[in-house]
């Protein structure tokens, strides 16, 4: 005889192994949040080089990074020490982890511990057979560009190391928040947000579906070659909350309240609910959703009875953003980075030896004019994301626009080492590299030339597999004028069919007036 | 005292609050008295979105149609237009008892409410439920059953409905200032019974009432109501596609679009160039002709092929419309407007506005920004002659309680 054995949770998917990593002070502050807000079914594991924060968690799994390196302090904001703290503690994070299929990172990038470490942890984990997600957080601008430069310098590691990264921009979270609010409630916000991020793709994992959804399909939502996440998640319940629940999670900050829908090109939608559910609210729920989105859009739906929802009833939206598309919005958005393909990662760092980098982009950059460039140097650097207050033609203090990584760091260390200072070159020109051949990253990006415009162009390039020359970067970017919709900016908006008809209909129309 | 026989139309729209007072006459005709309007500020695509402003409005608009026709006004008719409003047709069935044959005044009541056991999102209430047909025991075409043998009864209603809380907001605004508010109507289906004579209405016509806000359309065929919606799209976003466009401000995009605009491409001189007075003493700019109608045409074309989109996508053929298109509210003025209409559509198109029987003042019912404040003065006396007279007014259905559900 066969015997059936039963998972003790029914409509769960048994044999998923979750472990949450918390990485540094807001990786701690993440951590707590998805711990207050009640999460079952997975570890969490708080992992800081400051033992007096670690000593603060409410995590059950505490690792304490560079005993020897930090002795308990902080890394007063060095990744460079993060990093070697995560390297020193190497066999406990690695046990730490250990069985777990899916962990998520959260993590808090700019400062020491997180930057430093974060690349590192996600790399053990990717060892261990785990798919990693990684949730991060962008510092506030106002924090200095000092930071944010260590942020993206780290975000284009982890990058390389995690399946997923979303990207949650601090600057952006502080705008749902209401201007009066105390600067705990916007801070709680952002971690709220991460939190919510964090058990929406666990559930949607977890749920054995009606219609399930599994981690091919995030990440082919989440890889296609596009740039940018959106995510929404919302729950309610009472007589009204299919529509409640669609509104709130439109409603959240990454999603300008579905406007930004109509340009996507494929669309997850998990809908779940307690046994209460009907199918004619999920109707009404997905009539009211394809509103927001155009004719074309894959829709790619799942639908889940979970028992623990309720009367509740849970809406979580995820897509990502063509590249180019984005630049319609100056909305907050995401970003997100198509994970490398699965390649065996190298042991741990001394080894210079390749790592995945997006090899969509190598080409181009290859093609750019250089005679034979070490292949490594340069994938670091043009890893899709590293994108940082444009250096200036001149770089007089080196630190912040490192453009020489040496061969090994390249790896995972976000830190680089900068081995002589090399003028980079100006907009327009890609010049051939004046320095040593493989030093200069031909990145031009114009000064004034907003992150996300920055970003658009080298990733659309990078879609195409087209080789980029600066020439055609700058008539792409001419089509980026920011979308304007005059009086019609703050009022509700009307999308039809997927348009936003509040944008003038020559533009969208693309004729030309003058 | 407010009088009683008076009827007082009123519309909250986006460029116009607008009052009109008449008088329904016994033989079925009107006379207007006064209309009263007063710019309109605080209501975005036929929302209200500031309350207090949109108020104060209402308020001078009402005042100054009591000051014109010397009534005072005690109650109005009120009509709701917005993106949220959508429509639907069904078929409601009831069994007649066994013990009685006859089909009867409830039997009537219960087939409507049968027709609206379905399930519209939950924000939203209904606004009206028109009849279309009777059908008894499967048989076509039944004007009247009441008093027909038979044992089912169905009927095909057109169910309007829109989100509660917006229109209640309306009828709010309106409260305020102690008026009461008789009933609501959806804007268009306002404007279809001054633009449409009975006869049009049997032929079959489609209405586009293009207003400042929104843009709503309703298709009669055989007499009866067989779509409507409403886009909440309008001459605001031809202003605003003019500022934005030709990089001036609001209101001079607004005055532009009055004086010059105009729908038909390729007419103007090539470089033809519009000069702007200037008004605060800044140089005067030129734009050229062609760049401001194609803007406007660009709209306007949109605009159209939604509705007509919606259309096609709602079964509704266009080919039985023997009355063609009949376009009125303020865009209608545009020049050329109907040209193109006549290309999208593919059917003869007549700018028009208020028809029929009514004295008064010329200037109120010879414009077409006016149609739908008139034709719920219109729709007023239909509903409340008490008689059911033959051709359309019986086809509308009696309204369920609606207003009282809302307040």
């Amino acid at each position: 005889m066969i015997a059936l054995p039963r998972s003790n949770t029914p409509g769960l998917h048994p044999e998923l192994v979750i472990k949450i990593i918390g990485l540094g002070g807001a990786g701690a502050n993440a951590l707590d949040r998805i711990q207050l807000d009640g999460f079952d079914g997975a570890e969490l594991i708080a992992m800081n080089t400051d033992s007096q924060s670690l000593a603060g968690s409410v995590a059950p799994v505490k690792v304490q990074l560079g005993r020897q390196t930090t002795r308990g302090l902080g890394t007063g904001g060095d990744p460079e020490l993060g990093y070697a703290a995560a390297e020193e503690a190497c066999d406990e994070v690695r046990s730490a982890i250990d069985g777990a299929s899916l962990v998520f990172v959260c993590v808090g990038l700019g400062g020491g511990s997180g930057s430093g470490a974060a690349p590192l942890v996600a790399n053990y984990a990717r060892q261990q057979g785990a798919l990693v997600v990684a949730f991060v957080t962008l510092p506030f601008t106002f924090e200095g560009r000092r930071r944010l430069a260590q942020a993206e310098e780290a975000l284009a590691s982890l990058r390389q190391q995690a399946d997923v990264v979303i990207c949650f921009e601090n600057d952006k979270m502080g705008d749902a928040v209401s201007p009066r609010a105390g600067i705990q409630e916007a801070f709680a916000a952002a971690d709220h947000t991460i939190s919510q991020s964090v058990r929406a793709v666990a559930a949607i994992l977890q749920r054995r579906g009606l219609i399930h959804a599994g981690l091919d399909e995030i990440t082919t939502i989440l890889r296609a070659q596009n740039a940018r996440c959106l995510f929404g998640v919302g729950e309610a319940d009472g007589d009204n909350r299919a529509h409640a629940a669609l509104e709130r999670a439109l409603r959240n900050p990454l999603m300008d309240r579905g406007r930004l829908l109509s340009d996507v090109s494929q669309l997850l939608v998990h809908v779940a609910g307690g046994p209460t559910m009907t199918l004619n609210e999920v109707t009404l729920l997905m009539e009211e959703l394809n509103r927001h989105i155009s004719d074309t859009t894959r829709l790619l739906f799942s639908t889940a009875v979970d028992p623990r929802l309720g009367n509740k009833m849970s809406v979580t939206i995820l897509s990502s953003l063509a590249a180019g598309a984005a630049e319609a919005a100056p909305a907050p958005v995401a970003r997100v980075v198509p994970a490398p393909a699965p390649i065996p990662v190298p042991a741990p760092v001394s080894a210079p030896v390749s790592v995945a980098a997006p090899p969509v982009i190598e080409p181009p950059l290859i093609q750019a004019e250089e005679p034979a460039p070490a292949p490594m140097v340069r994938r670091v650097r043009t890893a899709p994301a590293p994108i940082r207050p444009a250096p200036a033609p001149i770089p007089v203090e080196p630190e912040p626009e490192p453009e020489i990584i040496a061969p090994a760091a390249a790896l995972v260390r976000p830190a680089p080492i900068i081995t002589a200072p090399v003028p980079v070159p100006v907009p327009v020109a890609p010049a051939p590299a004046p320095a040593p051949a493989p030093t200069v990253a031909p990145v031009p990006e114009p000064a004034d030339e907003g992150k996300v415009a920055a970003k658009g162009p080298k990733t659309a390039a990078a879609a195409t597999g087209k080789p980029r020359t600066a020439r055609e970067e700058k008539q792409e970017q001419m089509q980026f004028e920011p979308v304007n919709r005059g009086r019609f900016e703050k009022s509700e908006p009307t999308i039809v069919d997927g348009q936003d008809l509040d944008i003038p209909a020559f533009m969208r129309m693309n004729v030309r007036v003058k | 005292m407010p009088q009683d026989d008076f009827i007082v139309g009123l519309e909250i729209g986006t460029s116009k609050v607008c009052a009109v007072v008449a008088e329904g006459r016994p033989d079925g005709t009107i006379k207007i008295n006064g209309v009263g309007q007063a710019p309109s500020r605080g209501v975005r695509k036929g929302e209200i979105v500031d309350f207090e402003t949109a108020g104060k409005c209402v308020r001078e608009a009402l005042a100054d149609a009591e000051e014109k026709s010397d009534v005072m006004i005690g109650s109005v008719y009120l009509c709701v237009s917005g993106g949220h409003i959508e429509s639907f047709n069904n078929r409601g069935s009831v069994n007649i008892p066994e013990e009685r044959e006859e089909i009867c005044e409830d039997d009537f009541e219960d087939v409507q409410a049968a027709a609206r056991e379905v399930s519209i999102p939950a924000p939203n209430q209904f606004l009206h439920s028109i009849l279309q047909h009777y059908y008894v025991d499967g048989q076509d075409g039944v004007l009247n059953p009441i008093g027909m043998m038979g044992r089912t009864l169905e009927a095909d209603f057109h169910i309007i409905h829109g989100v509660g809380t917006r229109i209640k907001n309306s009828i709010r605004c309106v409260k305020e200032l102690d008026i009461e508010v008789e009933d609501v109507v959806f804007g268009p289906l306002a404007s279809a019974q001054v633009v449409l004579d009975v006869n049009q209405k049997n032929l079959g016509a489609l209405v586009v009432d293009m207003g400042a806000g929104t843009t709503g359309y309703v298709v009669y065929a055989d007499g009866a109501v067989k779509h409507s919606g409403c886009l909440g799209v309008g001459g605001d976003h031809i202003t605003n596609d003019i500022s934005l466009g030709l990089r001036i401000p609001m209101a001079r995009a607004e005055k532009l679009k009055l004086e010059e605009g105009a729908v038909r491409l390729g007419r103007a001189v090539p470089g033809e160039r519009i000069v702007l007075k200037d008004e605060t003493g800044f140089a005067g700019k030129e734009i050229e002709r062609e760049m401001l109608n194609t803007i406007i045409h660009c709209r306007v074309r949109e605009t159209f092929e939604l509705v007509k989109k919606r259309l096609d996508a709602s079964g509704a053929s266009m080919d039985f419309l023997g009355a063609g298109v009949q376009l009125t509210g303020g865009c209608s003025m545009l020049s050329g407007v109907d040209d193109l209409a006549q290309e999208i559509f593919g059917l003869p198109v007549h700018v028009t506005c208020v028809k029929g029987t009514m004295s008064g003042p010329t200037s109120a019912f010879e414009n077409p920004q006016y149609s739908s404040a008139i034709g719920l003065v219109k729709y007023a006396q239909a509903m409340t002659a008490g008689v059911r007279r033959p051709g359309f007014f019986r086809r509308i259905a009696r309204r369920l309680p609606f207003f009282n559900n809302l307040l």
